[in-house]
């Protein structure tokens, strides 16, 4: 089987970000960015879809997972934990023109990469924690011509090019059977991602990563204009400060409900 | 400039988001005078697209046995032509798991601009387009514009507009298509679909959830829990450590890696307010929360307060609710 994996670096969940003042190519018109606290992981969604990939081979032997993903340098530690975690080969797609990406252009991009691969199946997290737009995964299926299926909680591969699915939906999951290969997004609950072993984490640091960019894969920043740009930053809306029901039980029970229905109008 | 819904249903009903969609895009259809349409897909739809017809000047119905169950194939395939055929200015469907499953390969298909999970839509005169959005979890919210290509297209989340019906129903023009479904162009099927949970409303769409976090202290004291959603008509939702300690089930998770919700009204039983779940629930509209610490961070987060013992407040709210509810 040939298995690539998609994964992005991300801000920690934990690190502060803030809207600020910033000039120059990556700010925007208005001369805003952002401040990000320099804490990175790699991405908890793509995190399973690694795991899943490393599994599907130790299960079926003769596989090799391909790790890729588009960003800074820094994401080379990200793919590190990919190779430690088991991945067989990793890449780095770095170019200066990437900047102002949109899913649109990153789902292109990629697809150039997979068309020469020819994978048996495609793997993802089914979001990704810093622009959350879920559409990465379903895109890359389209620009290869290939089925999708989203938010996957188990993966069964069978013979004859077909997988056996479960994903979740509102309220429930559906089972589903999907021809191969197929580009499948992985949500919470698939698996525990294993924590690499020592053994794992000296050979990652010692790998020489790939990197490659547009150019690499044929295109030029013309093909690669994104199709949505980024106008203006807001923090989000600071709420008032709290009102704590002061008094006693019950009666201040009885003032709460009262507020809710009088004064928030939500009862 | 015309604005398209793509109306969602389940069990014989609209998504209520659809019909959130539907009235602000009536506003706007009316506001620049434009053309509102929905665009429906399933089987034996006459009852719903009777209903889309009150807000829409056009509904378009695909209607056939195939379509009875998502599927991206085909359901990209039929929308795609029909967008390639009317050329509207917008298109938008309800950040539901299928719509953003849906809009994500359906873009792509278009070559067309889309922004998932908006919670706020802007449309001006000359037809374009801004979308508001949360990114990184919701710490930092981006308004998105659009380039050239159209639809211009969106997801946006439930509970941000409000439904409304039509004062005066319109009697938009249904069209019924017989859609090409070649059987050989669906490569995933689906062979069962299972219930898991027993809420009648999903978190994501819930105008009212009471949650829980550690201090309920055990599963079986989520009863309380439950019993106070039901007076209020609410979904029970739960912080992650409740979750990972197996009390409920990681669909009643609410959080960064659980579910984003944004109600009416939320209430945050013995909930500490760490930020994965803060970033989960920020946008609710009003937010109380119980906690026997006054430092709980949660504070800084609600609209109300109560410092006190969940267990004994919890009773308390179902006890005086239940009384204004019987009146």
């Amino acid at each position: 089987m040939k298995i690539i994996v998609l994964v992005k670096q991300v801000p920690d969940p934990e690190a502060v970000i803030t809207v600020s003042a910033k000039g120059g190519p990556t700010g925007n018109s208005d001369g805003q960015g952002l401040e990000i606290e320099n804490k990175y992981v790699l991405n908890f969604f793509d995190q399973l879809s690694v795991e899943e990939a490393i599994r599907i081979k130790e299960k079926l032997g003769l596989s090799i997972v391909t790790v890729i993903s588009l960003g800074p340098r820094r994401a080379v530690e990200s793919l590190r934990t990919c190779l430690a975690m088991g991945a067989d080969r990793v890449i780095l797609v770095n170019d200066p023109a990437l900047e102002n990406s949109d899913a649109y252009t990153i789902a292109k991009l990629l697809a150039q990469f997979i068309k020469k691969e020819l994978p048996d199946i495609i793997l993802c997290g089914k979001e990704s924690m810093d622009d959350n737009a879920c559409q990465v995964g379903p895109a890359v299926a389209e620009f290869l011509g290939l089925p999708h299926v989203s938010t996957i909680i188990k993966l069964e591969i069978g013979n004859n090019k077909t997988a056996l699915v479960e994903r979740q939906i509102e309220g429930g999951k559906e089972i589903v059977t999907c021809s191969l290969p197929a580009v499948f997004t992985t949500q919470k609950g698939i698996n525990e991602p294993r924590i690499p072993l020592v053994t794992g984490v000296m050979k990652a640091m010692r790998a020489k990563i790939e990197e490659i960019n547009l150019a690499t894969l044929g295109l030029n920043a013309a093909d690669v204009e994104p199709k949505t740009r980024i106008l203006k930053y807001y923090q989000p809306p600071k709420r008032p400060k709290v009102k704590i029901i002061e008094g006693e039980l019950p009666d201040k029970i009885k003032t709460l409900i009262k507020l809710l229905r009088e004064e928030a109008k939500v009862i | 400039m015309d604005i398209w819904i793509f109306a969602e249903h389940k069990d014989g009903n609209l998504k209520k988001v659809v019909l959130e969609l539907l009235s602000v895009g009536r506003t706007w259809a009316e506001k620049s005078r434009s053309k509102l349409c929905a665009v429906i897909l399933g089987h034996q739809l006459e009852p719903l697209t009777k209903i889309l017809a009150e807000y829409a000047d056009k509904v378009y119905s695909f209607d056939d046995p195939d379509l009875v169950h998502y599927n991206s194939d085909t359901y990209v395939t039929l929308i795609a032509n029909l967008v390639k055929e009317h050329r509207p200015d917008i298109l938008l469907c309800g950040a539901t798991l299928l719509g953003k499953d849906l809009f994500a390969r359906l873009a792509t298909r278009l070559g067309t601009g889309l922004a998932t999970d908006c919670t706020g839509i802007t449309v001006g005169e000359d037809g374009r387009m801004i979308a508001k959005r949360p990114i990184y979890g919701g710490k930092v919210f981006v308004d998105i514009a659009y380039d050239d290509s159209r639809p211009q297209m969106a997801s946006i989340r439930p509970n941000i507009f409000t439904m409304m019906t039509p004062a005066e129903p319109k009697q938009g023009e249904v069209i019924k298509i017989k859609p090409d479904i070649n059987p050989n162009m669906v490569r995933t099927k689906i062979l069962d679909v299972v219930k898991t949970t027993q809420s009648q409303v999903d978190l994501t769409e819930a105008e009212y959830i009471v949650s829980a976090g550690r201090g309920i202290k055990s599963p079986e004291n989520f009863k309380m829990i439950e019993e106070l959603a039901e007076v209020i008509g609410a979904t029970v939702g739960a912080s992650r450590a409740v979750v990972d300690n197996k009390w409920r089930s990681y669909d009643d998770q609410v959080g960064k890696s659980g579910k984003t919700v944004s109600p009416k009204l939320y209430i945050a039983c013995g909930i500490s307010g760490a930020i994965h779940h803060i970033m989960g629930m920020d946008t609710s509209k009003v937010i109380v929360a119980i906690n026997k610490d006054p430092d709980a961070i949660i504070f800084n987060y609600a609209d109300y307060g109560v410092v006190d013992d969940l267990f004994k407040v919890v009773p308390l709210m179902i006890d005086e609710l239940s009384k204004i509810k019987s009146v």
